[in-house]
């Protein structure tokens, strides 16, 4: 299968910027692109890159459910047949049907929701830039069931086994670890400032990146923390407060880390030190987001070029190179795979 | 008398349009403004080849427009009196203008000659600004506007108080209330005698803006919702002091203005606010003395204005107060040095003073310019003006700005003009894009434009009863080094010159007017065609840029038959792209409102009973997108205005 991806990629990456919105493209497989679009604009939209066609479909939420997604959608996340699209300013998450992406229903009510984490058939995990308590949403009902206090804002989220990892990004500098079942919190984990976005290695280990805030008054960091324990293994620290690092994201092995800071870095889970090096180059663009196929290893980045036209996403094959560059909406943000990944965890 | 500020200059504008509408003695709603008894001033003046900087365009509001209409922000105003297009989220949401394609920090207003524009922002929300506080509004395009100092690249819009020394003694009223809640009062008392007076305006108004609305946006299916956290309320207390003598004047006026609203989000918020809330407050005072002597004549004026703008959203735990001081000094001579000829010499300096929880510090901005003028204005068929300045931006002396313009007299005794005139503007940075924490730039420099202007003017009597006039004109214009906010090499935007932008259009004016013993008819159009795209080598270069439509037209009727008028207004609005690719745009629309009215003078004494029906068609419309403007709605509003007049 990968292989077939891989040719079907050859075929069109002569056109970088393939754009064929005629074309059926919702039951093959593929990459979801969130285009957040400028705050308080509604221009948001959702963007499908099509591993059949090598093709990208752009605005796709809007011609088949004929109405704008949202303002500002910042995340998606598939679980079983539906897909859920957090979109931010709009304060809701929008439900739709993976393989049409036809709405199913609206939860309304959120408060500047940022991520989603489905935990099991029932529930899910929303969480919030600015209300300092995570929402908990009945995913039979689809609607707001609860919300646990974590006394803090919250960005990223990651599950494991029955801990869900919060990061508390605005402003913060802790992981909140809640369970699951109890929908308490259990623990927090002290961490650099500003835990921007997280994964989990093969090793059991939450890799925190941490990006230094805004102000460059601190020093990025880069730390691993046990999920058994919610002790911290590892800390890197970034040389210069200038650096910013931001969208920490994993491979389908989970063995090797990659994130953005002027251009692509990447480094083993298992290294010694920070990559000193882009491992792909920006050439001036702006790298905004990055996502890894759990499949074929490709690497999706997209680059949000000056936050105000429509920007790009660019695809590299699991060695770097260059593989197609398409244009998206504007502001392509993160990216959802629809593809069946393999058990990664070992 | 003559006189050279802004103020003063307008006077001069005023009389040529009292002049234009003589025959059209219209007595309107407004209490705020003065009505047909100024007559009498126009008639001493001759036909000057120009108002305002022979070789530009500029325009007054029309008498009846503002009169009748009543608007409650300057923004309804100029939505439909100008070619001016209002970038609006709504009834008090704010409202930012655009001419001839520019940025809404392109145009400058200005109160009595004193920029009121933000320092901060570098631009004016326009429904703060409510048009029953000033006596006369002057729209000046382009280079027209040279003469108010720098930043006007755009044109300017000019509030302008004008006693009305006429009148002795005034008390006037005029309750109001309409749909969704509006509810407004406005009084005005003067009184004194021929060398003092004393003018004091007061206005209130409030409105819930709970209006329905056609959401196609949120969900598949169209739902019908009411706007809601969206009340507004607004007060002004304007008073005025004169002095004159042959030879003097001294005046002063303090201006105190505030506002409170709460700010609705877009169609698309679920739920549809995050319950913002903005106040604000400010205090506007000036002092002036004008002087005559022989040839010469002079001006000296201070003002200080504090602005107060607090914006708060506690959902995001924002609480953002920015205070600012302005302090400026400007003063002037004139002296006629041939006949028609006339040199002036104006200094302006602006001290800014901020203090906003946005800045790392307090910070303030100095500016001073001076500004030398040649013109050649009445008794002959040629007008002619030349103007250089230059501007000094804290320790920086800019390079100077200029403008030099002809007009044409193309039948000896007839008004019929050719006007043609060229001329560069720069706007010095606002505070905030040079403050702004994060992401303001110290270093920025100015911005600029060249400006291109020509046109023809036609004022023709058909009959002793019936006056066309006419007006055509296109404009070309390169701005330069424009700043834009962009994403820096953090997490935060920063500002920068980096755009280029270039605008040229068409713009047209006709108006018929007709007057006899009983009835009066006014006839109005105008249509502009407005061309603005990046220049350059971005990606969107060539493209039309976002919210700046293409096309606007804009026509009324005035019509008065004994003791009743009515007023039928409308005004279209183009398609609006709202990407920079325009691949996506906000349709036009047209909206219209109809005014029927009865006045009932009593000898000295006004009565007007006013109904106003706005958006009769009850266009489903979007001046940005997302933001739904009210349906039709109903107005009504009685005037009451007790005169005596003096000798």
């Amino acid at each position: 299968m990968v292989l077939i991806i891989t040719i079907s990629c050859e075929r069109n990456r002569l056109d970088p910027f393939k754009e064929d919105p005629e074309e059926s493209f919702i039951n093959g497989d593929g990459v979801f692109i969130v285009n957040e679009g400028n705050f308080t604009w509604g221009n948001g939209s959702l963007s499908f890159y099509s591993y059949d066609s090598s093709k990208m479909f752009n605005d796709v939420f809007m011609e088949i459910n004929e109405r704008p997604l949202g303002d500002v959608p910042n995340s998606m996340t598939i679980y079983n047949d539906y897909a859920y699209i957090v979109v931010n300013n709009s304060g809701k998450v929008e439900v739709v049907k993976k393989n049409s992406l036809e709405s199913v229903t609206t939860i309304p009510g959120l408060i500047s929701p940022r991520n989603i984490a489905v935990i099991n058939d029932l529930k899910a995990y929303v969480t919030s830039l600015y209300s300092d308590s995570v929402r908990i949403l009945d995913l039979k009902k689809n609607t707001v069931s609860g919300y646990i206090n974590i006394r803090r804002t919250s960005e990223s989220i990651i599950v494991s086994g029955n801990k869900a990892f919060v990061s508390c990004w605005y402003g913060g500098n802790e992981v909140m670890v809640i369970n699951t079942d109890s929908d308490e919190v259990i623990d927090s984990v002290e961490v650099g400032k500003e835990p921007e976005s997280m994964v989990i290695d093969k090793k059991y280990r939450l890799w925190v990146l941490c990006n230094g805030g805004w102000a460059r008054e601190n020093y990025a960091k880069l730390i691993g923390i046990s999920t058994r324990t919610h002790e911290i293994i590892k800390t890197f620290t970034f040389p210069s407060k200038l650096d910013s690092p931001s969208g920490l994201t994993i491979n389908g092995t989970a063995d090797t880390l990659f994130f953005i800071e002027k251009g692509v870095r990447t480094m083993n889970i298992d290294a010694l030190s920070l990559p000193s090096e882009s491992w792909i180059d920006n050439k001036g663009r702006f790298f905004y987001k990055i996502a890894v196929n759990p499949v074929n290893g490709d690497i999706f980045v997209t680059d949000a070029a000056d936050y105000q036209q429509k920007g790009f996403v660019y695809i590299y094959n699991n060695k770097g190179d260059s593989l197609a560059a398409y244009q998206a909406g504007i502001i392509p943000g993160s990216m959802c795979f629809k593809v069946q990944p393999p058990a990664v965890i070992e | 008398m003559v006189r050279f500020s802004f103020k003063e200059c307008s006077i001069k504008n005023l009389l040529v349009s009292g002049f234009l509408l003589a025959a059209i003695p219209a007595m309107g709603q407004s209490l705020l403004h003065s009505d047909t008894i100024r007559i009498k001033e126009v008639v001493i003046i001759s036909r000057p080849v120009s108002a305002i900087l022979p070789g530009f365009s500029s325009s007054e509001i029309d008498t009846i427009l503002l009169e009748t209409l009543n608007p409650q922000s300057i923004s309804e105003l100029l939505s439909s009196g100008s070619h001016l297009f209002i970038k609006s989220y709504g009834p008090g949401g704010s409202a930012t203008p655009s001419i001839r394609g520019t940025a809404a920090s392109h145009t400058q207003v200005s109160w009595n000659g004193i920029d009121i524009s933000n320092p901060m922002l570098g631009q004016t929300d326009f429904s703060l600004i409510n048009p029953g506080m000033a006596d006369n509004i002057g729209v000046y395009y382009g280079g027209s506007s040279s003469t108010a100092g720098t930043g006007s690249i755009g044109g300017l819009i000019s509030l302008v108080n004008n006693p009305e020394w006429q009148y002795g003694v005034m008390a006037a009223l005029n309750p109001a209330m309409g749909s969704f809640g509006e509810l407004s009062s406005s009084a005005k008392v003067q009184a004194g005698n021929e060398r003092f007076l004393s003018v004091t305006k007061a206005s209130f108004y409030k409105a819930e803006n709970d209006y329905p609305y056609l959401n196609k946006a949120a969900t598949s299916e169209p739902m019908r919702e009411t706007r809601t956290h969206s009340q507004f309320s607004r007060k002004d207390i304007l008073q005025e002091f004169y002095l004159r003598s042959n030879q003097h004047k001294l005046s002063g006026r303090i201006w105190y203005q505030s506002s409170d609203r709460n700010l609705p989000g877009s169609m698309l918020m679920q739920p549809q606010n995050a319950l913002e809330t903005q106040f604000d407050e400010s205090v506007r005072s000036m002092i002036s003395y004008d002087a005559e002597s022989g040839r010469c004549s002079y001006y000296i004026k201070g003002a200080w204005i504090n602005d107060r703008l607090e914006y708060k959203n506690p959902l995001a735990s924002i609480n953002s107060v920015n205070l600012s001081n302005s302090f400026t000094l400007a003063a002037g001579i004139e002296n006629k040095i041939a006949r028609g000829i006339a040199l002036r010499l104006l200094f302006n300096e602006e001290l800014n003073l901020i203090n906003s929880v946005n800045y790392e510090n307090n910070v303030a901005g100095n500016n001073a310019s001076l500004t030398l003028i040649t013109e050649k204005r009445a008794g002959s068929r040629l007008g002619a003006s030349m103007l250089l300045r230059e501007t000094m931006d804290n320790n920086k002396i800019l390079i100077p700005d200029f403008s030099a313009g002809l007009e044409y007299r193309v039948l000896k005794g007839e008004d019929h003009f050719v006007r043609t005139g060229i001329a560069r503007s720069s706007r010095i940075p606002s505070m905030n894009e040079r403050y702004w924490y994060p992401g303001g730039n110290s270093n920025l420099r100015n911005e600029y434009a060249y400006m291109f202007d020509i046109g023809y003017r036609i004022e023709h009597d058909l009959s002793s009863s019936v006056r066309i006039t006419s007006e055509v004109g296109f404009y070309h214009n390169l701005i330069r080094d424009m700043i834009q906010w962009h994403p820096g090499e953090f997490t935060f935007w920063t500002a920068d010159n980096i755009k280029k932008v270039n605008t040229s259009g068409f713009e047209s004016d006709v108006s018929f007017k007709y007057s006899d013993n009983l009835l009066k008819v006014v006839l109005r159009a105008s249509y502009s065609f407005t061309k603005a795209i990046t220049a350059g080598d971005e990606p969107a270069a060539g493209n039309q840029l976002v919210y700046i439509p293409e096309n606007q037209a804009d026509g009324s009727l005035y019509s008065e038959y004994r003791n009743f008028y009515s007023f039928l207004i409308t005004s279209f609005t183009g398609r609006r792209y709202i990407t920079q690719d325009n691949s996506d745009y906000l349709d036009g629309y047209s909206v219209s409102t109809l005014i029927i009215g009865a006045k009932l003078p009593v000898r000295n004494n006004h009565f007007d009973l006013n109904f106003r029906i706005e958006n009769i068609l009850n266009a489903d419309y979007q001046a940005l997108a997302f933001y739904p403007q009210p349906g039709r709605s109903y107005h009504i509003s009685l005037l009451l205005k007790l005169n005596k007049i003096v000798k």
